[in-house]
C-alpha cells in the first residue's frame, strides 16, 4: 500500500500549510495533494493535469509541518520526497531548471556554478583584517583538528552571510577552539538534490565530503546550515563523529555569556529543517537564556524558503514571507534564527535579522 | 480540467471518487458579493451549487454527488467580522472554525462553546449544516443553540436571515411565504446545504466562567454498565463539561486504555452525585489533558498496517437504547466481521445531546466508529456494508445523527427540506434529495 492511501482526509493539516494559508486553494495543501494521488487513476490519463501535479509537488517547501501535525501518521514529507522524484524521472524536459542546478552540483560541487576554489576566497577577503590567521584553518591533506566546520554553500559564497561567517570564526577563536574549516575541498551537501528526490546523483558529492571529513581527524563536525546538518548527519555516513548545529556546539561548549545589553525587540524564528527534522529546540534557546535575551517565539513556521521554493516558484516564496510579516508583526522585530536559508528569506523580505551566533560574538567580545 | 477542480473533492468521507467531469466551475469567493455572482451564473447556467468548508463532514454531502453542478469553498470567506463581548456574540463569516474564533476571544476570557474533534478545520457554516456539536454538547448544545442567526443566499439572489424565531427578508413577500411554513434556524440545521449559501452568522460567545473541573476516568465491565451510567447522569442533569466515552478499542491503539470507559470533567460539587452513579478515578490537570489529546486523535488514528475507515458515523443511542449498548455493538461488531472490516475504534461524546429530524432533542451517545479496511473491497461492497448497518439500526432502533453519516435516511428531515426548496429554490446541493442518492454515494465510495 502507498503511504499516501493513509491519509484520512481529516484536513488537520490544512490551516498549517504555508502554501494554503497563501493561497487558499486546496490543491497546494497537503490534504489536496495526497487527494490527488489517492484519485490519480481517475485523472492521469489527461497530460495537462500530470504536468501541473508536477510542478505542484515542487510548490512546497517540505517544512515538514504537515507530517508533525498528522493524527494518521502518514509521513508526508516521505510522500513528497518520493513523489518528486519520481515527477523527475517522468518528465525531466519540465524541470530544466532544476537540470542546471543539478549540473552545477556535478561539476563545480555548489549551487552557484562558481568555481569550487572559490569556496574559501570571499569570505576569506572579508576576515583577513581581522583575523590574519584564518586561512591557517583552511584544511590541506595532512591538517587535522578537533572541530571541523563545514560552511555549507550559501555561507560560503554569499555575501549576505558575511556577518555569519565573522561572528561563527571570530568565536571559535575567542574560545581558543582547535578547528578547521573544509575550504575549496568542502563540497556541496548534497540537501539540493535530497530536496529533488535525486538522493542518486548524491553519492559523489557525499563520498568525497566524508573521505576529507574523516582526513580530518575530527571527533566534531559543525555546521550552521540545518539543510547540511540534515545530510551530514543522516546520509554520510560518519561514524565515530558528532555531527552538531553550530548552536549545538556553543551550548554544549559555553557554559557562562555576559549578558547582552541590547534591548531590540526580538523574536526566534525556529528554522523547520532544524527543530521540525532535527529536533533541535533547546540548544537555540538555551544559547538565549543564557545571553539573558528576551524574545518571543514565533509561530513554528516555515519562512517560505525551504524545499527550493525560492528556485521553483519565488512569487509563493515571497508570498509566504509577506503573510507571516503582516501576521506576526515582524516589521519592528529583529528575527532571530540560525538558518543561512530562513536569513536571506527574511533580509530579501527588508527584515531584520541576526543569526544567534552574532550575539554570542557580541557577548563574547565584550568580555563574557 | 484544472487539479483545482480535482482536489476540491477532498473531503473526509468513504465518498471521495467523484466523477469530476460533472464539476463545471470551482470558486473560492472571499466576500458575498463574489458568491453572488458565482450563484447568478451557476443559476442562468442551469447548474447545480455545492457549498463546502473544510470538508471533514462524514456524510459526503459536501461532495455534491453527480449533479453538473459548481463548487463553492467558503475557505477564503473567513473573517472574523466584530465581536460584541457585552452582547454575548460574535459575527462571522462562514469559513471560520472554532478554534479560529476562539483564538481571537479567547485573550478577552471569551469562548465559543462547540468543541467538535475537527474544531481546528470544520467550518461554522458546515457545522451549522450538520449541526454539529462536541464534547460539550450535553451543557452546551449543538451548534444549532449557539447560533443567534444566519444569513444566506438563495439561488434566485435573494438574502435571508433565518433565526429561531423566524426568516427576514427585503422581499416580504418571500418572507411571509417562508414564515408562513414555519422556516427557522432548527430548519437550517442539518440542511447540508440544500436550502442556499450560508454566508455570514451571528454566534453565541460565553465567558470562560473559571469554574473549578475534576477530571475523572470511570471505566466499565461492558458497554450496558457504561450506558446505564450515562442513561443515569442525564437523568440527573449532572452538568458535565466535557464527556467523551471509548466504547470499544482495538489492541494496536488500546494501550493504556481500557474501554468501555468514560472520560470526564465536571465540577467540584457534582462530584458526590457522580459517585453514587459510577466509581470515577480521579485525574490530575495532565491525566486528563493526555487523555483528552488521546480521544481527540482517536479519529484520524491508522491502525499499525492499513488503513481505518469510517463507514458509518453517529449511531444515536438513547432512552431504551443505552441500556442494551452492548448487545448492540455485538451486533455491530458481528456485522463488520462478517464483511471482513475489523472494528478499530468506537467513541462518541457523551452524555452528549443532538437533534433527531423533527428537531426534538435526543440525550445519550452518538457513537463514531472506525473500522480497518480490508485491501481488496471495491467501493460497491464497502457501500452494501453501509446499508446492512443502517438497516441494523433500524432494527436496534439506534437512531442516527441524521447530520452525521447518514443524513439520506432520514425521511422526517428530507420531507422539511423539500417542502422549503419549493420556496427557496432547487439549485442548491440536489443529490441529497435525489431518489437515486443511494447509487450515486454508492459510486464514490
Ligand atoms: C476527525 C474528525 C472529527 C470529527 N468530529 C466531530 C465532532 O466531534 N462532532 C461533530 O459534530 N462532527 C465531527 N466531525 C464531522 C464534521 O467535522 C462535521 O460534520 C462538520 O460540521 C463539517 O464541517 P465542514 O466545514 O468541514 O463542512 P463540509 O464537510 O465542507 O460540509 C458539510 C455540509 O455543510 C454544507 N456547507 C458547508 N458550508 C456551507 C455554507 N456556507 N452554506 C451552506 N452549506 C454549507 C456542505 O454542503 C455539506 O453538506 C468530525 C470529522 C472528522 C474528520
Amino acid at each position: 500500500m502507498e503511504e499516501y492511501e493513509r491519509c484520512v482526509r481529516c484536513g488537520s493539516c490544512l490551516k498549517f500549510c504555508p502554501l494554503f494559508q497563501v493561497t487558499g486553494e486546496e490543491q497546494y495543501s497537503p490534504r489536496g495533494k495526497a487527494y490527488l494521488l489517492q484519485v490519480m487513476d481517475q485523472i492521469e490519463d489527461d497530460q495537462e493535469l500530470g504536468k501541473e501535479f508536477r510542478q505542484l509537488l515542487f510548490q512546497c517547501t517540505m517544512c515538514g509541518r504537515c507530517a508533525e501535525i498528522c493524527s494518521s501518521d502518514v509521513d508526508l514529507l516521505e510522500i513528497w520526497h518520493r513523489q518528486r522524484a519520481r515527477a523527475l524521472e517522468t518528465a525531466p524536459e519540465e524541470f530544466e531548471y532544476l537540470e542546471s542546478l543539478r549540473e552545477s552540483l556535478a561539476n563545480v560541487k555548489n549551487i552557484y556554478g562558481f568555481s569550487p576554489e572559490d569556496r574559501a576566497v570571499f569570505w576569506i577577503d572579508e576576515l583577513i583584517d581581522e583575523l590574519p590567521n584564518i586561512e591557517d584553518r583552511i584544511y590541506a591533506p595532512g591538517k587535522t583538528a578537533e572541530t571541523v566546520v563545514f560552511l555549507g554553500c550559501l555561507m560560503s559564497f554569499r555575501a549576505t552571510q558575511v556577518d555569519v561567517v565573522k561572528a561563527l570564526f571570530k568565536t571559535l577563536e575567542k574560545m581558543d577552539a582547535d578547528y578547521l574549516v573544509m575550504g575549496a575541498e568542502e563540497f556541496c551537501c548534497s540537501h539540493p538534490l535530497h530536496l529533488m528526490g535525486r538522493d542518486d546523483a548524491a553519492v559523489d558529492l557525499r563520498k568525497h565530503n566524508k573521505e576529507v571529513i574523516e582526513a580530518t581527524e575530527a571527533n566534531t563536525l559543525v555546521t550552521c546550515c540545518p539543510g547540511c546538518l540534515i545530510q551530514l548527519a543522516r546520509y554520510h555516513d560518519l561514524e565515530g563523529i558528532a555531527v552538531l548545529h553550530h548552536t549545538q556546539f556553543f551550548a554544549r561548549e559555553l557554559e557562562t555569556l555576559a549578558p547582552s545589553h541590547s534591548a531590540k525587540n526580538f523574536a526566534y524564528h525556529d528554522p523547520c529543517e532544524l527543530h521540525r527534522i532535527m529536533n533541535v529546540r533547546k540548544e537555540p534557546r538555551a544559547l538565549m537564556d543564557m545571553l539573558d535575551i528576551e524574545y518571543r517565539d514565533l509561530d513554528a513556521a516555515c519562512c517560505g524558503g525551504g524545499g527550493l521554493l525560492r528556485m521553483t516558484d519565488p512569487n509563493l516564496s515571497d508570498k509566504i514571507i509577506e503573510f507571516r510579516k503582516e501576521s506576526e508583526n515582524l516589521e519592528d522585530m529583529v528575527v532571530l534564527t540560525c538558518c543561512p536559508s530562513c536569513r536571506e528569506q527574511l533580509l530579501n523580505a527588508g527584515l531584520k535579522t541576526r543569526d544567534i551566533v552574532e550575539l554570542l560574538f557580541d557577548s563574547l567580545a565584550e568580555g563574557g | 480540467m484544472k487539479l483545482r477542480d480535482v482536489a476540491i473533492g477532498a473531503n473526509a468521507s468513504i465518498y471521495y471518487k467523484l466523477d469530476f467531469k460533472r464539476i463545471k466551475g470551482v470558486f473560492y469567493p472571499r466576500t458575498t458579493g463574489e458568491l453572488s455572482q458565482v450563484i447568478k451564473m451557476a443559476s442562468e447556467k442551469g447548474l447545480d451549487i455545492t457549498m463546502k468548508g473544510g470538508g471533514s463532514g462524514l456524510s459526503g454531502a459536501c461532495t455534491g454527488g453527480d449533479s453538473e453542478r459548481v463548487m463553492v469553498s467558503t475557505l477564503q470567506m473567513n473573517d472574523i467580522i466584530s465581536v460584541n463581548l457585552k452582547g454575548g456574540y460574535a459575527d462571522v463569516e462562514t469559513g471560520v472554525t472554532p478554534d479560529e474564533l476562539n483564538a481571537r476571544i479567547g485573550v478577552d476570557g471569551y469562548k465559543f462553546w462547540v468543541a467538535p474533534s475537527s474544531r481546528d478545520i470544520a467550518t461554522v457554516g458546515g457545522l451549522i449544516s450538520t449541526d454539529g456539536g462536541g464534547n460539550d454538547a450535553w451543557v452546551n448544545g449543538t451548534m444549532r443553540d449557539n447560533t443567534i442567526w444566519v444569513k444566506m443566499l438563495l439561488s434566485t439572489g435573494d438574502e435571508i436571515t433565518v433565526s429561531h424565531e423566524g426568516v427576514r427578508a427585503d422581499d416580504s413577500e418571500l418572507e411571509a411565504r417562508l414564515n408562513e411554513i414555519g422556516m427557522n434556524l432548527g430548519d437550517v440545521a442539518s440542511a447540508h446545504g440544500t436550502l442556499g449559501a450560508i454566508t455570514k452568522m451571528r454566534l453565541k460567545i460565553k465567558p470562560i466562567d473559571g469554574q473549578r473541573l475534576r477530571g475523572g476516568i470511570a471505566e466499565f465491565e461492558d458497554a450496558n454498565a457504561l450506558g446505564n451510567a450515562l442513561a443515569k447522569m442525564i437523568d440527573k442533569q449532572i452538568p458535565i463539561a466535557y464527556g467523551e466515552s471509548i466504547v470499544y478499542a482495538h489492541p494496536h491503539i488500546k494501550s493504556i486504555l481500557n474501554p468501555p470507559l468514560l472520560i470526564l470533567e465536571y465540577p467540584e460539587a457534582s462530584h458526590d452525585v457522580l459517585s453514587d452513579i459510577t466509581n470515577m478515578r480521579q485525574l490530575s490537570r495532565n491525566e486528563t489533558d493526555a487523555m483528552k489529546a488521546i480521544r481527540l486523535q482517536l479519529p484520524k488514528r491508522n491502525p499499525n498496517e492499513g488503513v481505518q475507515i469510517a463507514l458509518f458515523e453517529g449511531y444515536g443511542f438513547h432512552d431504551q437504547s443505552l441500556a442494551r449498548l452492548q448487545e448492540a455493538v455485538d451486533r455491530i461488531h458481528a456485522l463488520l466481521m462478517e464483511n471482513e472490516f475489523v472494528p478499530f475504534a468506537q467513541y462518541g461524546h457523551a452524555p452528549s445531546k443532538w437533534y433527531l429530524g423533527d428537531n426534538t432533542p435526543a440525550y445519550g451517545i452518538i457513537m463514531h466508529s472506525r473500522e480497518i479496511q480490508p485491501a481488496d473491497k471495491s467501493g460497491i461492497e464497502k457501500f452494501k456494508v453501509v446499508k446492512q448497518i443502517v438497516n441494523l439500526c433500524k432494527e436496534l432502533d439506534i437512531t442516527p445523527k441524521p447530520e452525521h453519516k447518514w443524513i439520506f435516511s432520514d425521511k422526517t428531515k428530507l420531507d422539511r427540506l423539500r417542502e422549503l426548496r419549493s420556496v427557496v429554490g432547487t439549485r442548491f446541493n440536489s443529490f441529497v434529495l435525489d431518489p437515486n442518492c443511494d447509487r450515486i454515494l454508492e459510486a464514490m465510495a
